[in-house]
């Protein structure tokens, strides 16, 4: 975990890439516990009768990994906006990449804004987003 | 063509809910199940020492409130199926352990996009939160896409 300030990110800046097996047994617990307790999200045989290939990960559950992926880029910034595109569903029991970088940097506001996105190991985006961090600054 | 609907449903509210006290242990095990590192979020002691001087919600913890009813009486049907497109969030401030929240849900907005696959039609539900001093926590958009 690490601090950045305004100062020390530059616009083109990587976040450090999140790795990880996303298992049927995370995405179940996780939509246990946001309350999203339902067959399409916890079930294969549930799923297929909802007309989907198998069970699915809940959009918000990306959405919540990618804001992951800021925080432990930078511990300090402060996620104000974060919005995101479910642009495919996402199977489970898969490799997923999460990715971003730094898009723009604002010396007023000291915000910086990012592009964020989930792939799978052949590149294809399932989940593209968008966010704007608050950043410390060495004067405050 | 401008797509027709009655634009009067626009902005109007259609649930209100109030959610029971934030549970610290309900804040903890929404984080562990994002696994999450951050310790603003997942260590109580190390999170006194933060900016916020105690534990708070990870980002899109307010994501996981549901209003009593998900989608308007008088829903808009624009295709035989509907997809959740993807949410946005804007964050005012944060959610702590005892905060009473409530929220507010409207129809913000109907769209449509027309792509390489035909027309696309987009509803976005907005969720007002706020805490029990009145402050704006957050506002969610929930886009649903029908095609």
């Amino acid at each position: 975990m690490k601090t950045l300030y305004f100062e020390e990110v530059e616009e083109g800046d990587e976040l450090p890439p999140i790795d990880l097996l996303l298992t049927k047994d995370f995405v179940r617990t996780y939509a246990k516990t946001a309350g999203m307790d339902f067959p399409r999200f916890t079930d294969d045989e549930g799923a297929r009768q909802e007309g989907l290939p198998g069970m699915i990960a809940p959009g918000v559950l990306s959405m919540g990994l990618l804001a992951r992926l800021i925080g432990e880029w930078n511990q300090a910034a402060q996620i104000t906006r974060i919005g995101t595109t479910f642009r495919s569903p996402v199977l489970p029991d898969c490799h997923i990449h999460l990715l971003g970088f730094v898009t723009q940097k604002d010396a007023e506001q000291h915000t910086a804004e990012c592009d964020i996105w989930m792939e799978n190991d052949d590149g294809e985006r399932w989940v593209i987003g968008t966010a704007t961090v608050l950043l410390p600054t060495r004067n405050s | 063509m401008a797509l027709e609907f009655d634009r009067s449903i626009l902005g109007q509210v259609f649930d209100e809910t109030d959610f029971p006290p934030v549970e610290k242990t309900d804040l903890l095990r929404f984080a562990d199940a994002l696994g999450e590192t951050n310790p603003l979020y997942t260590d109580e002691e190390a999170a006194m020492h933060g900016p916020y001087g105690g534990l708070v919600a990870a980002p899109t913890y307010v994501t996981r409130l549901r209003p009593k009813k998900m989608t308007p009486e008088h829903m808009p049907r624009f295709g035989k199926v509907g997809f959740d497109g993807g949410r946005d969030v804007e964050i005012f401030a944060p959610v702590r352990p005892g905060d009473r929240l409530k929220m507010v849900s409207t129809i913000h907005d109907i769209y449509e996009k027309t792509g390489r696959s035909g027309s696309m039609y987009f509803i976005v539900l907005r969720n007002e939160i706020t805490n029990q001093d009145g402050q704006k926590v957050a506002i969610v958009d929930h886009r649903i896409m029908q095609r």
